[in-house]
């Protein structure tokens, strides 16, 4: 089981358009990945279940997947949950 | 949930729209006339929209504002406005919206209590077809 530990750097957290963009990140890796804060689990792919962690800015998640391209699908998440993705609004907005 | 989020007069079960800027309008409206937000904010949840979709699953939008919208919230607060009839949203059927005025993240934990009980189909779905105030504001809390 490969593992990311990171922190969320979305300013308002993991939840409207950033929750959107890393779903929909998620779905395009290809690989099933699970995201974690806390005890609970949920599927990186699922926008309701990312919603349900109630992540804010500065919580710490952990991303896990297994399998071949597990490693790249993992760093292709983790760094975008890296960045301030509200900050880039007016980028692609 | 936080006390005072959801004030029971933004919360309207009997709406109709005929499209998705309509159904946001009905939304902003509703926070407008809670004091939460000034008119402009609602310029600014139809400008998000166009930007990505609010869309979230079980039929329910979240529509909220832009960043840049942040000062024309008064107070953090959440309006839950019921559309019997559906609004096509982009091709997905929507017959709930949960507009959000948020300028902090106070409604975060909202937010994952709501995704919580959309993600119980029984739940989704007492919420989805409420017909009185007091059942949303029971599962909400």
């Amino acid at each position: 089981m490969a593992q990311r530990t990171v922190v969320v750097a979305s300013a308002s957290g993991l939840h409207a358009r950033p929750a959107k963009l890393f779903v929909q990140a998620a779905v395009k890796v290809g690989v099933p990945v699970t995201i974690r804060a806390g005890e609970k689990s949920v599927p990186a792919k699922s926008m309701l279940g990312v919603l349900s962690l109630g992540a804010v800015h500065g919580t710490e998640v952990t991303l896990e997947a297994d399998g071949p391209g597990a490693d790249e699908a993992l760093d292709t998440l983790a760094a975008l949950l890296s960045r301030d993705l509200d900050a880039e609004e007016a980028l692609d907005g | 949930m936080r006390d005072g989020l959801l004030d029971p007069r933004a919360v309207l079960l009997h709406e109709s729209a005929a499209d998705r800027d309509a159904a946001i309008r009905r939304c902003g409206q509703a926070l407008v006339d809670v004091g939460a937000v000034a008119p402009s904010y609602v310029e600014a949840m139809l400008e998000r929209e166009r930007t990505i979709s609010t869309y979230v699953g079980e039929g329910v939008a979240i529509p909220h504002g832009t960043a840049a919208s942040k000062e024309d919230v008064e107070r953090d607060a959440i309006c839950v406005v019921r559309f019997p009839g559906g609004v096509d949203w982009d091709g997905e059927p929507v017959t709930l919206c949960v507009g959000i005025a948020a300028a902090g993240d106070g409604h975060v934990p909202l937010l994952a209590a709501l995704a919580d009980i959309l993600l119980d189909p029984d739940r989704a779905r007492t919420l989805r077809e409420a017909t009185e105030v007091s059942q949303v504001i029971k599962e909400l809390s």
